[in-house]
């Protein structure tokens, strides 16, 4: 069954047909060409597909498309602000090498966006919970725990 | 060591970081092209079994289908990495010999389309017996996989160095153990990926690949056609971990499907499939016999691994020989014998990993801690007393410029307050050591050198060409860092091309550890015959003499007289106007023996140098469940000089993970020919919830003729840190593993054989 969705990515109001066993991460990656957010197992286990819905962070191969009329959708494209510039925590994990492979990263960042966002002082513990939905093959997580921990102390001085 | 540098050595933000925290940075799957299909392979059911015929017609009949093929479609040609291993068709004619071996495969307009296809492709096999654990494959008769490999022995790799029966004799003290391991997934977070577009008689690939030289190489073998007309091209990979090395049969397959439909193919593998039908990691068991004479000096080893290979070769003669070779570059042994075998089985293709070998490394490390305890030693003092050092020869005849061992061991030791507490370790607790070498770029004939090309442009910006690949590790950046140190310019002055094999010369690639020291070298040549160009011109131009020039911030200026400077642009269309404009080849090539040959003839200059590292883990064991936790890992790694510092914590702490927590988590499980999870739940990938505070240590003992003194810098912690917690565990419990991962019903085993010793 083919349906024709309305929603809001990044910002902008989108109108998509979608099938009914396809998945937000489809509609992302193949119909709206944000190919930022990955395919890493399709069965929410490693979180390389995870974007914001309406704030909350979720693992979009597991979300069906028609579940997303009406709701606003922030994928790691749409986290750069006015005139491109970085978000806090894209700039900390550049500056902190909390990129290796990178595979990883829009996802790991997205779900650094929605704890930072619910928890704003996280501790070093509630970090690596926040994350535990995501996986890293490279780094041993060490470096995007710390950029993680110095955006949040960032968006601080920034309050 | 150089030292007043202005980059190398600093804390850079990788050159590749912007695009990938954006999520600009395009991955395979991420391609589109105009025209392009999606493909999909049909793969063996059967672990072994005789093809009787293939029947593509029913596929080719569903509409939007452009092409069917399987291996009658191909060349017919076996791809091998040696002469002596041609046995891989990609796409086999005569029989399977795996579950998930590709066997046909369409292209069609969509993904629905392709597996409506799939399912109208017939297939007849007749089963034949299947042989799953390598010590029956060795049996008389066994089933036979390849005519070839009598009873199923792929590989052995036979090394004897001295007369160890008679070291054995007189020894003071001999021990015999055996330690199995089970083989793990690389599980890289980019499931594996083919675009091919065949176009006017080229073929342009794009794949998650760790040397497209290699893989461009394979390919125009095995579809007849010359290298400047299969070309790899650039892109981004997510992980390789030597699950990449190698040409894959998906290559072979979005080829085929590509020249037949003419038009440009994606081929995407799922999860599983990246699991079961790209390359898979060894199984392992490993026979380790030591002897000491009295004050601890391992006078003699006997060696036996035996290696579950899978259905093929692939990359077999240096996987079989690499756990042994990292060993001796580490620790002297005047008398060494190695058996390696390298068995064929009915199980998905084995290939070199970053951490290859842990039953084999790990068990020589937990045994040597048990035999110094016997002998009134501790861990620190036996690895010092039997550790080479700068200026001494391999059993095998290599020669080490520069080693940090020591200073690994002496470090980490003290920062953990090592000696003390493994003499005292609290009931259940325990601290354990590792030391690993390894050679920084394998023998790998004529292509184990690199050239470099370089450019600098009328406005003062560079162009920079090599073959150097990035899987993740930073090596892109680093030779940005590298040439901007040299040519006085910032990094954002530099534009890479890279890992294309159209554009660029050869190179060993992201493999056999070679980057740094080999391709960076390259660079480093080029960028240092660049400026010598520009130096000439200046001293003309500033009246200062050569040595009185240095080069900074798009500058070139007199060192005795700042004031006489001009920007490195002005000198550069200068060298346009004379007709020679600044361009530079750099070619490097280590001092390698290029008659070593990994079966024939294992001995002589195995590597141009080794980079040393040692690590440390403490843990702590559950009696109740038999779970570890791991509070602490220290590590420390001499990689010569760390270009970029970030880089190399990153590298080890990712080896942590890899290696240190995946020796409690990590392995595939099987049934029969059946891998039973190839997913990512079943499959535990440390999360960042198992992690250990880590202590990542950089050592630089500046190698003579590595760039900036560097060498190899991450897989070495990757070598070790099983090592270190599998002789954490022996502290912890007073007896030695036997199989990994150290996952709690193997542990408390442990506890319980303990527990009875103690009695």
């Amino acid at each position: 069954m083919k349906k024709r969705i309305q929603f809001t990515v990044n910002g902008h109001a989108v109108a998509v047909k979608a099938e009914s066993h396809q998945m937000l991460l489809e509609v992302l990656r193949d119909t709206l060409h944000l190919t930022g957010t990955k395919y890493g197992c399709g069965e929410g286990e490693c979180g390389a597909c995870t974007v914001l819905v309406d704030g909350a962070s979720v693992d979009s191969c597991l979300y069906p498309a028609f579940e997303i009329e009406g709701r606003k959708v922030t994928t790691i494209e749409g986290l750069m602000g006015a005139r491109n510039q970085l978000h806090t925590l894209q700039k900390s994990f550049v500056e902190n090498g909390g990129i290796q492979c990178g595979y990883c990263t829009p996802g790991m960042i997205m779900s650094a966006k929605a704890l930072l966002d619910e928890t704003p002082h996280p501790g070093a513990d509630e970090i690596r919970r926040g994350i535990s939905g995501n996986l890293c093959r490279c780094t041993g997580y060490v470096q995007i725990i710390e950029s993680i921990a110095k955006a949040a102390e960032k968006e601080q001085g920034n309050e | 060591m150089e030292d007043n540098l202005n980059i190398v050595g600093k804390r850079v933000v990788r050159s590749d970081s912007l695009a990938k925290v954006t999520g600009r940075a395009r991955y395979t799957a991420d391609l589109k092209m105009p025209n392009m299909l999606v493909a999909k392979v049909l793969r063996s059911p059967h672990p072994h079994a005789k093809i009787l015929a293939i029947d593509l017609d029913g596929a080719r009949k569903v509409p939007g289908v452009k092409a069917a093929i399987s291996g009658f479609d191909g060349s017919g040609i076996k791809w091998g990495v040696f002469r002596y291993t041609q046995d891989h068709a990609m796409l086999p004619t005569d029989k399977v010999r795996y579950i998930g071996e590709d066997v046909a495969a369409v292209a069609a307009v969509d993904e629905e389309t392709a597996l409506e296809a799939l399912s109208r492709i017939r297939v007849d096999y007749e089963p034949l017996p299947s042989v799953f654990d390598p010590l029956e494959a060795m049996r008389e008769g066994a089933p036979i996989i390849h005519e070839q490999y009598k009873n199923n022995i792929n590989i052995h790799v036979h090394i004897d160095v001295g007369d160890v029966d008679k070291a054995m004799e007189s020894a003071f003290l001999v021990r015999e153990d055996t330690f199995k391991a089970a083989g793990e997934a690389y599980a890289m977070m980019e499931p594996y990926a083919v675009v091919a577009s065949f176009q006017n008689g080229f073929l342009d690939l794009w794949m998650p690949n760790a040397g497209p030289h290699v893989r461009a190489k394979a390919l125009a073998n095995l579809l007849k056609m010359p290298l400047n007309k299969v070309r790899v091209r650039h892109i981004n990979s997510g992980g390789a971990f030597g699950g990449r090395s190698e040409v894959a049969p998906a290559d072979l397959v979005a080829s085929l499907l590509s020249i037949k439909a003419d038009r440009p193919v994606k081929l995407v593998l799922s999860r599983e499939e990246n699991a079961t039908s790209s390359r898979q990691i060894h199984d392992m068991s490993a026979t380790i016999k030591t002897a000491m004479s009295k004050d601890g000096t391992i006078v003699a080893k006997d060696l036996r691994a035996i290696y579950d290979g899978g259905a093929y070769s692939s990359t077999g003669p240096i996987a079989t020989s690499v756990p042994f070779y990292v060993y001796e570059e580490c620790y002297r042994f005047p008398n060494i014998r190695y058996n390696g075998y390298r068995i064929i089985t009915n199980k998905g293709i084995r290939g070199m990993y970053g951490c290859h070998g842990r039953a084999f490394l790990a068990g020589n490390e937990a045994q040597m801690d048990l035999m110094a305890k016997e002998l009134g030693l501790d861990p620190v003092e036996i690895r010092l007393k039997n550790g080479l050092r700068a200026g001494e020869m391999t059993a095998t005849k290599s020669r080490i410029t520069s080693c940090g061992l020591q200073e690994t061991i002496e470090t980490t030791a003290r920062k953990t307050d090592f000696q003390k507490r493994w003499a005292k370790p609290q009931k259940l607790e325990g601290i354990g050591m590792g030391c690993v070498a390894i050679m920084c770029g394998f023998p790998m004939g004529f292509r184990s050198g690199s050239s470099c090309y370089l450019k600098i442009n009328d406005d003062g910006y560079v162009t920079l060409v090599t073959g150097v690949v990035d899987n993740g590790q930073g090596n892109e950046s680093m030779v940005i860092q590298a040439a901007s140190e040299i040519l006085g310019v910032p990094m954002e002055d530099i534009n890479l091309v890279n890992a294309d094999t159209e554009i660029t010369n050869l190179d060993p690639g992201a493999y056999s550890q070679a980057a740094a020291f080999v391709s960076t070298n390259a660079v480093k040549i080029a960028c240092e015959k660049a400026r010598k160009q520009i130096v000439a011109i200046a001293a003309e131009k500033l009246a200062v003499s050569e040595t009185d020039i240095a080069l900074k911030n798009r500058l070139v200026y007199s060192v005795a007289n700042p004031e006489k400077k001009m920007p490195i642009a002005w000198v550069v269309r200068e060298a346009f106007a004379r007709a020679e404009p600044v361009v530079a080849t750099g070619t490097f090539f280590p001092d390698i023996d290029l008659e070593r040959e990994w079966i024939s003839r294992p001995w002589g200059q195995m590597a141009g140098t080794f980079s040393y590292a040692t690590s440390v883990a403490e843990i702590a064991v559950d009696s109740e469940t038999g779970m570890i936790t791991m509070p602490r890992f220290t590590a420390a790694h001499d990689c010569g000089r760390a270009i970029n510092p970030m880089a190399v914590e990153g590298q080890i702490e990712g080896s942590v993970q890899q290696a240190g927590v995946a020796a409690i988590t990590e392995g595939n499980l099987w049934d029969g020919g059946h891998l039973l999870n190839p997913d990512l739940l079943e499959y535990k990938v440390p999360l960042a919830c198992d992690m250990p505070e880590i202590d990542a240590i950089i050592v630089e003992s500046g190698d003579p003729v590595g760039p900036f003194g560097a060498k190899e810098g991450g897989i070495a912690i990757r070598m070790n840190a099983y090592s270190a917690v599998a002789c954490a565990l022996t502290n912890a419990t007073g007896v030695l593993f036997k199989e990994m991962p150290l996952t709690p019903d193997k542990v408390l085993e442990m506890v319980e054989k303990a527990t009875e010793e103690k009695g």
